[in-house]
């Protein structure tokens, strides 16, 4: 009979276009389509960044040495055109219209110092809401810097291994996988929680509030079948939705990434293909499937107690917000799964997604986690069954 | 056979109840000790008010609701201790039932046969005899959401006899339908009385009941006002027509 209930309930749904666009339509596309505006938008914020002539004021003497040496800087740093100021304050009121990107200031010392082989001090100005000016600048006087510096070493006659008392190299030792996981797993958990709650939404609001006001739930009641395997039954159609969304959103991603090739880098997509293997997969929804009904759980009460369709949206939407908070735990580096996160329902399924993507998941941790969920989910599927089996609440 | 004996039905009030119906009581009685007998081969006719408790009398004939008190016996079957049992023999039908709308007829009543447990060949058998008799078979592949007020009145009568019950329960059957969809449930009615079902229907239409009725209760704030054959009824009337003979006794309860 659970079944029965379980294929009407489906077909039933599967003809919901409201449905069907939360469930299907918006997880596929929301990631190309976002995906494909980011990579749009900074790429062209590079290239024009990369190509765009910087104006540089400048207020000092002529002859000043960072002066020449910026104009015999090669073509490649990017182009650049010196403008000159008598003093700071026209050049600040041009950096904050925008007619210069970069101001440079020289002390009258400046050449004389650099002369005596003091150090020489400019002071530069920049906007910092024009991203990337500052970046600029600093190449540019950097490689001035290096260059002065290996002058001053040949005035001086000096070796510059012994100006070298420290040599360091930085190694990092965590896998490629592992930097994934820790620092943009996040992600997937995310997307996971947020589309699986949005994809168990309508269908439980549909399935319970709908049925009670358009008082088809009436005529399923005097059938013979038990009040819980109507629950079970339209309960099945609710997870099966969440799991369809969260999965119609990796695909979306996967779409992003295959098709519409937003990962340019290739170490860093034969990195992704290694990760998404089918252990990984099964992991994934072995994770997944409490949480989902622990989703529906929390949500069919609602629906069950609701009298309108805009009233159970109205509670669980906002519920929406609760729910997924927990996800954004997956963004913090820092955050681990240990013994008390383990036991946290939901964090606990974002922290075991990001380790299973590392592959440092600790298997006891992982049984915890599951462990939990599944104590969580059934006493939710229970007040399902309590709020189900009301008989004030089932009836209008 | 419907047979239901000294029937309560107490509801718990919550705060805003109590304050909508500007009351202290913490619980109010729809159903008070209501007894009645319904027998085969006759429509037994619950008359009352808005509110007077008969939806909620047949709610718990049709195991929907649980009494507080009493008992209740549906073709022999203990409908408190056993209500999948009962309701295997029990149709039921109301004037505000809703149909799945992105369903076909089809659809509704194969899903209401698997319900019930109906073999494939007395699904078959019951389908084409009812499609015929409704003069459905044009529109069964349709979207219910598509079909006029009559078709879908025509499928909830499909789908409330599909499983060939023994008792048929209408709540208001008739209540929002024009005279025409109206006509195929007051149809049904005596065909189910003519096949030797038990028919228990409630309204407040006193048209319809005279049309239909062989016996008669009326039900006023969950307490029986009357109990007997509509003959009895009419033989006993003070006022000059039934609507005011009703009018009378619910006035004289109060």
């Amino acid at each position: 009979m659970i079944f029965t209930i379980f294929k009407k309930e489906l077909k039933d749904t599967l003809r919901d276009r409201r449905t069907l666009m939360m469930m299907l339509v918006i997880p596929i596309l929301v990631f190309p389509i976002i995906m494909n505006i980011f990579v749009g938008v900074s790429a062209t914020f590079s290239e024009e960044a990369a190509t765009k002539k910087v104006k540089i004021g400048f207020v000092g003497d002529k002859d000043n040495y960072v002066l020449k040496q910026l104009k015999s800087l090669p073509k490649e740093m990017g182009k650049k055109e010196i403008v000159f100021y008598r003093d700071s304050v026209q050049l600040k009121k041009d950096l904050k219209l925008d007619s210069i990107q970069i101001g440079m200031y020289s002390e009258k010392q400046f050449s004389s110092n650099l002369e005596s082989q003091k150090p020489a001090k400019l002071i530069v100005f920049y906007n910092a809401t024009d991203v990337g000016m500052k970046d600029r600048a600093e190449i540019y006087l950097n490689t001035i810097e290096d260059i002065a510096r290996q002058e001053r070493i040949l005035d001086l006659k000096l070796d510059e291994a012994k100006l070298t008392p420290l040599v360091t190299e930085y190694s990092n030792v965590a896998s490629s996988e592992e930097m994934i996981g820790k620092l943009a797993g996040g992600i997937l958990p995310y997307i996971f929680i947020a589309f699986g709650f949005l994809g168990c939404m309508y269908p439980a609001i549909d399935l319970f509030t709908g049925e009670k006001e358009r008082g088809t739930i009436e005529t399923l009641l005097t059938t013979p079948v038990a009040r819980w395997q109507i629950l079970f039954g339209k309960m099945g159609v609710v997870v099966l939705s969440g799991l369809l969304a969260s999965t119609a959103a990796l695909l979306g991603l996967s779409l992003s990434i295959e098709v519409l090739d937003v990962v340019e880098n290739a170490e860093l997509l034969a990195i992704i293909h290694g990760i998404l293997s089918v252990k990984f997969i099964l992991l994934l929804y072995a994770l997944l499937v409490p949480l989902t009904v622990f989703f529906a759980g929390v949500m069919i009460p609602i629906a069950v107690y609701a009298k309108s369709f805009k009233e159970a949206q109205s509670i669980i939407t906002p519920l929406n917000i609760v729910m997924v908070l927990p996800a954004m735990v997956g963004f913090f580096p820092g955050i681990e799964l240990n013994l008390t996160t383990a036991c946290i329902p939901v964090v606990n399924i974002v922290l075991a997604t990001k380790d299973l993507i590392a592959g440092t998941l600790d298997m006891g941790l992982l049984a915890i986690s599951f462990g939990v969920m599944f104590v969580i989910a059934t006493l939710a599927v229970f007040v399902s069954y309590k709020q189900f089996d009301k008989e004030t609440n089932i009836l209008i | 056979m419907i047979e239901i004996t000294d029937l309560r039905k107490e509801f718990v009030l919550s705060k805003q109840q109590r304050k909508e119906l500007n009351t202290t009581d913490k619980i109010a009685v729809a159903v008070d000790n209501v007894s009645l007998k319904c027998t085969p081969g006759r429509v037994f006719s619950l008359l009352g008010p808005n509110g007077a408790g008969k939806t909620t009398t047949l709610r718990m004939m049709s195991t929907i609701f649980k009494p507080t008190s009493g008992s209740i016996n549906i073709t022999g079957i203990d409908a408190i201790a056993n209500p999948a049992e009962a309701r295997r023999k029990i149709g039921f039908l109301t004037g505000s039932t809703g149909l799945y709308a992105r369903l076909t007829p089809n659809e509704v009543i194969k899903y209401f046969a698997d319900l019930y447990g109906i073999s494939k060949s007395d699904f078959e058998e019951r389908k084409e005899r009812l499609y015929t008799l409704l003069d459905m078979h044009h529109f069964q592949g349709k979207r219910i959401g598509k079909l006029s007020t009559g078709m879908k009145q025509k499928v909830s009568i499909c789908r409330t006899m599909i499983h060939d019950p023994e008792v048929v329960i209408f709540d208001e059957p008739t209540s929002g339908l024009d005279v025409i969809t109206a006509e195929n449930i007051i149809q049904l009615i005596r065909d189910c009385k003519d096949q030797g079902k038990t028919v228990i229907f409630s309204s407040h239409i006193m048209s319809e009941v005279d049309l239909l009725c062989d016996d008669l209760a009326i039900i006023h704030n969950g307490k029986m006002l009357f109990d007997g054959t509509m003959d009895s009824f009419k033989s006993n009337m003070q006022a000059e027509n039934l609507t005011a003979e009703f009018i009378r006794i619910i006035k004289e309860s109060n």
